[in-house]
């Protein structure tokens, strides 16, 4: 790891020895569309795809947790898509998400015409976004699924005699005990989204027209296929503080849980 | 009081039909994954998908089987991932225990560490990875393969929050009855952990089973390639159909799938779930 | 895949160990058996043992060509062991760079012809012999191989590239198809590509916005094909990659006419769809082998490719290839690229005398390698072409027309960003219509500004 600091200083293509550039590969990627939109396009999918896990685990986690029989099994169902091999995902997806794919048979009657999902550079992304969210939202509907099954019941049965509604209930009791396993949720969720790469690799190459290309994918590209390791370890550096910056707020949120 | 019962009751059946339509919708590309690769090569592209095949064609799997060595390459998945999931066992219990019950200067730093190593991308330390195993003369070895992935940083996060919430009372009666540091962490430490060792095993193996990028930059010979590897590369014959490519992939899941099932209810406690009801 | 010893090399291998001796008694024996008759041969050839490592891709009749040619050279040449790994297209160039960045690159390895430049701008090759490889001189060689191909083979005056396989593309129509709509495949051909629209307008089948057959298709699925298939374009209007002082100008007036072309296909003649396409990165031509569109232009296709996805096809035999369209009916040129055998210049001197030998030895016999490989043509020029069984090959002269005036691919160290950034602006102007100019613009300004950072190391 640190040679990968090291490396972000110098200009080194794989087989002559690195040479020492210094910033310069920070200024010339400050300067380089690619890089930015690389950037941009990072920070959309950890956002976007984040505020949807949330939201969908969340949504998940209630709808299992209301005693209903078989609920164990729905859960065992559900988890599936995060067992399921990474590249048996993409692939399947890829096939799924095609124009004529099984996406777009579902959604036709409901009125959508024929939609190009990864052809499409306003489209592609949230495509990506969609698998992550099939793939990591079971993993924190169960983190979801822990805490509430862990809010202990006397809170609702006093809540009940004082005559409050469901709807209610969620918002003063529930969704409060959760705030803290929320922000567990979004900090772990980015951290898995910022080191993304096989799903936009193998589901779109990063097309099209580089809608869909994330900093790690960059990363992988200016490395290896144009063999420009310096430049790439500047990009990874990048990478790092933005991941820092979360790995930050989750040990925050460690050290002040265990000195409760 | 019988209202709530009946209440209950009803309930307890009433839910259950949306839920189950959203497991089904979960489950659709998997449950597709699993038709197609009964289908016949022709009907992938078809405009409406069939659900259940006119024809089976459960020859895609043998035919899929005999592309490449998948035989081999599933093997050489099972080896790794078992040295994976086994040091992974080891290696961050011992640094989960290291770092929740011994206070030393800089824990907190090495944590942070730790933890920031993880953060990372693979294809960053790709080159320099890759250079250290080259000295230890790995290439082209099962251990190569497995080496860096034998321990994980959310694996040792994993351990120590676990074991930060076993009392260190225990330990200290067990120390002051004279037990050694190794008795007290198989005979105390490890049976209180094994939920959490249940949640390590199955991410740890299903991380190594995913691997895809590592495994293509350290094998260079086919006799030690990896299913991604032979998955990914599937059809670069004139004459692969996608329908095979899915054979693939099912079989890919079933030993994920299994290990999951057996490690379920391990599984359920080391999340916090044996209150689940249902 | 890798290949192992036969007896006869354990035999004259020198550091036999007594042990190892007890062990290969049984294969002692059958040696032993096998060398009586040839005795001369093996003491004649009990040279110094030379293993070798060698890296080739997969394609089902190249590859096995390869490694049966390789093998018979190793009983031909006892003390030479060779270690054949394959990989897939995409891979082998990344593979062999980062083998050469940890020391574990191969000796020897076959190259794609447009990687050329890379390998050579970092001394990574090792310049080869022309005695060793068959040719009295440098100038009997460069005379005997396609001019096109041989300009990136040959360096300095060393010959760094040994030719293998050499073919232009060649446009593939659907002769059934054809005559549905009327047309007649022989006196119907497009010539040039205002008759290619008009023609694929007219084989075009939609229901209501999902194409049942597209008349003809670019590829869309790498880099690689679209350089490919819009290089001849480029060419045909007077364009050009680069300028004398490296400017990369595909953004000019003729880059943008050929881009224009290039998408009158959706936009004009409403006779493609490229969103919708099953092909991958194996099998380009999927969607015209499955005959989802009706013409496809294509390296050449062997029987064998298309009797495995549409075997109908290939029993009929109602395909035909044709010569490319050209903005005007003489200039009908393809691209054309190809594969060479190079020597790593970090191998061993004996290391790099066996290999060369190796290749000589690889393509000894151009008519056997016709015969296991049509229709993919070879840079040769002499030893197979007046062959009956080369000339007896269905569309042989477009196939051989096409290697013979095709345009090579630029020749330029920044190979990988050119074609990434050309690939990217052809997805924005034919799957999200974007205007033409400004994504040749931004392609241009990519280019340049890595071949800024090759300039500085």
């Amino acid at each position: 790891m640190l040679w990968a600091f090291w490396l972000a200083f110098t200009s080194y293509d794989m087989v002559r020895s690195p040479r020492f550039v210094g910033l310069e590969n920070f200024v010339s990627l400050s300067r380089d569309p690619i890089f930015t939109q690389a950037l941009a396009n990072t920070l959309v999918y950890i956002a976007g795809s984040t505020a949807v896990i949330l939201a969908v685990a969340l949504a998940l986690a209630l709808a299992i947790n209301t005693r209903t029989r078989g609920a164990r099994y729905c859960l065992s169902g559900i988890f599936l898509s995060n067992i399921m091999p990474i590249i048996a995902v993409c692939l399947v997806w890829r096939f799924l998400f095609h124009p004529h794919g099984l996406v777009n048979q579902l959604l036709s009657p409901f009125g959508f015409g024929r939609i190009d999902w990864l052809t499409s550079e306003s489209l592609a992304m949230p495509a990506i976004i969609g698998v992550t969210v099939w793939r990591f939202a079971p993993y924190f509907m169960v983190i979801f699924l822990a805490a509430l099954v862990n809010i202990p019941g006397e809170f609702y049965e006093a809540a009940a005699i004082d005559g409050a509604s469901g709807l209610r209930r969620f918002r003063y009791i529930t969704l409060p005990l959760l705030y803290p396993v929320m922000f567990f949720v979004v900090v772990v969720s980015a951290l898995l989204c910022a080191r993304i790469f096989l799903m936009p690799y193998i589901i779109t190459g990063g097309g099209p027209g580089g809608a869909t290309r994330v900093l790690s994918m960059l990363i992988y590209e200016t490395g290896f296929s144009y063999m420009k390791m310096g430049r790439a370890a500047a990009i990874s550096v990048v990478l790092f503080a933005i991941a820092m910056v979360f790995t930050l707020l989750q040990m925050r949120l460690f050290m002040r849980g265990e000195e409760d | 009081m019988p209202s709530r019962r009946r209440r209950g009751l009803e309930g307890a059946w009433l839910g259950l039909l949306p839920l189950a339509g959203l497991t089904m919708l979960f489950l659709l590309p998997v449950i597709w994954m699993v038709t197609t690769s009964f289908q016949a090569g022709e009907k992938m592209f078809q405009l409406t998908t069939e659900w259940i095949p006119s024809v089976w064609h459960p020859e895609n799997y043998p035919n899929a089987l005999s592309r490449a060595k998948f035989p081999l390459y599933f093997f050489n998945s099972f080896v790794v991932s078992g040295l994976v999931m086994a040091g992974n066992l080891i290696f961050c219990t011992l640094a989960g225990y290291g770092l929740a019950k011994y206070r030393f200067p800089g824990d907190r730093f090495l944590l942070l560490v730790i933890l920031s190593t993880l953060m990372l991308p693979l294809e960053v330390t790709l080159v320099p990875t890759f250079l250290i195993v080259h000295k230890f003369d790995w290439l082209n070895t099962y251990q190569g393969i497995a080496g860096p992935l034998l321990i994980d940083a959310f694996g040792v996060f994993l351990m120590r929050q676990f074991m930060l919430k076993i009392p260190s009372d225990y330990l200290e009666a067990a120390r002051i009855d004279g037990a050694g540091e190794l008795r007290i962490l198989t005979r105390i430490i490890i049976p209180q952990c094994k939920p959490a060792l249940a949640v390590l095993a199955i991410f740890a193996f299903r991380d190594s089973w995913d691997q895809f990028l590592w495994p293509l930059a350290i094998v260079s010979r086919d006799e030690l390639r990896t299913y991604p590897l032979g998955l990914v590369r599937f059809g670069e014959d004139y004459g692969n159909p996608p329908t095979e490519q899915m054979a693939i992939a099912v079989l890919a899941t079933i030993p994920v799938f299994l290990l999951f099932v057996i490690l379920q209810r391990g599984l359920r406690s080391g999340f916090g779930l044996s209150g689940l009801k249902g | 895949m890798s290949t192992t010893m036969s007896p006869e090399t354990t035999l004259t291998q020198q550091s036999l160990t007594r042990r190892r001796a007890l062990q290969r008694f049984g294969a002692l024996g059958l040696g032993a058996a096998a060398l009586a008759g040839v005795p001369t041969r093996a003491r004649a050839q009990a040279k110094a043992p030379v293993k070798l490592t060698f890296w080739t891709w997969e394609n089902p009749q190249q590859r096995p060509y390869i490694v049966n040619r390789i093998n018979m050279f190793m009983q031909k040449n006892p003390h030479v062991q060779v270690d054949v790994q394959v990989f897939t297209f995409g891979d082998l160039g990344k593979k062999v760079s980062v083998g050469f960045a940890t020391g574990t690159a191969p000796d020897g390895y076959a190259t794609g012809d447009w990687l050329m430049p890379t390998w050579l701008a970092r001394n990574l090759i090792a310049p080869q012999e022309a005695k060793l490889l068959g040719y009295p001189s440098v100038d009997a060689f460069r005379k005997d191989h396609a001019d096109a191909f041989v300009q990136g083979s040959i360096h300095d005056g060393k010959i760094y590239g040994f030719p293998l396989w050499f073919y232009g593309f060649a446009n593939y129509l659907n002769t059934k198809q054809y005559r549905e709509v009327g047309l007649d495949p022989e006196k119907d051909q497009p010539q040039t590509w205002a008759q290619l629209g008009e023609i694929a307008k007219r084989l075009t089948i939609k229901q209501g916005n999902k194409f049942t057959r597209q008349g003809f298709k670019f590829a869309m699925h790498a880099a690689q094909w679209t350089m490919i298939q819009f290089n001849p374009i480029v060419a045909q209007c007077g364009g050009q990659w680069f300028d004398t002082s490296g400017k990369c100008t595909i953004n000019n007036e003729a880059g943008v006419k050929a881009m224009t072309i290039r998408a009158s296909f959706v936009r004009q003649y409403g006779a493609e769809d490229p969103a919708d396409t099953i092909a991958t990165n194996p099998l380009p031509q999927m969607d015209w082998l499955k005959e989802r569109c009706a013409i496809f232009s294509c390296h050449p296709i062997p029987p064998a490719a298309i009797k495995s996805q549409n075997p109908t096809m290939e029993a009929e035999h109602y395909y035909k290839a044709v010569l490319m369209p050209g903005v005007t009916t003489d200039k009908r040129y393809s691209s054309c690229y190809g594969f060479n055998l190079v020597v790593s210049a970090r191998a061993s001197k004996d290391k790099q005398e066996a290999l060369q030998d190796m290749y000589r030895f690889i393509l000894a016999d151009p008519v056997d390698c016709w015969e296991a490989t049509a229709p993919f043509t070879m840079a040769r020029k002499s030893g197979w072409t007046d062959s009956p069984k080369v000339k007896t090959f269905p569309d042989v002269q477009a196939i051989i027309a096409a290697k013979d005036t095709g345009v090579f691919l630029p020749r330029t160290p920044v190979w990988t960003e050119l074609a990434d950034a050309m690939h990217r602006a052809t997805q924005k102007v034919v799957l999200n219509n974007a205007d033409i100019k400004g994504a040749l613009d931004e392609a241009a300004a990519e280019v340049d500004r890595a071949t800024a950072e090759f300039k500085k190391g």
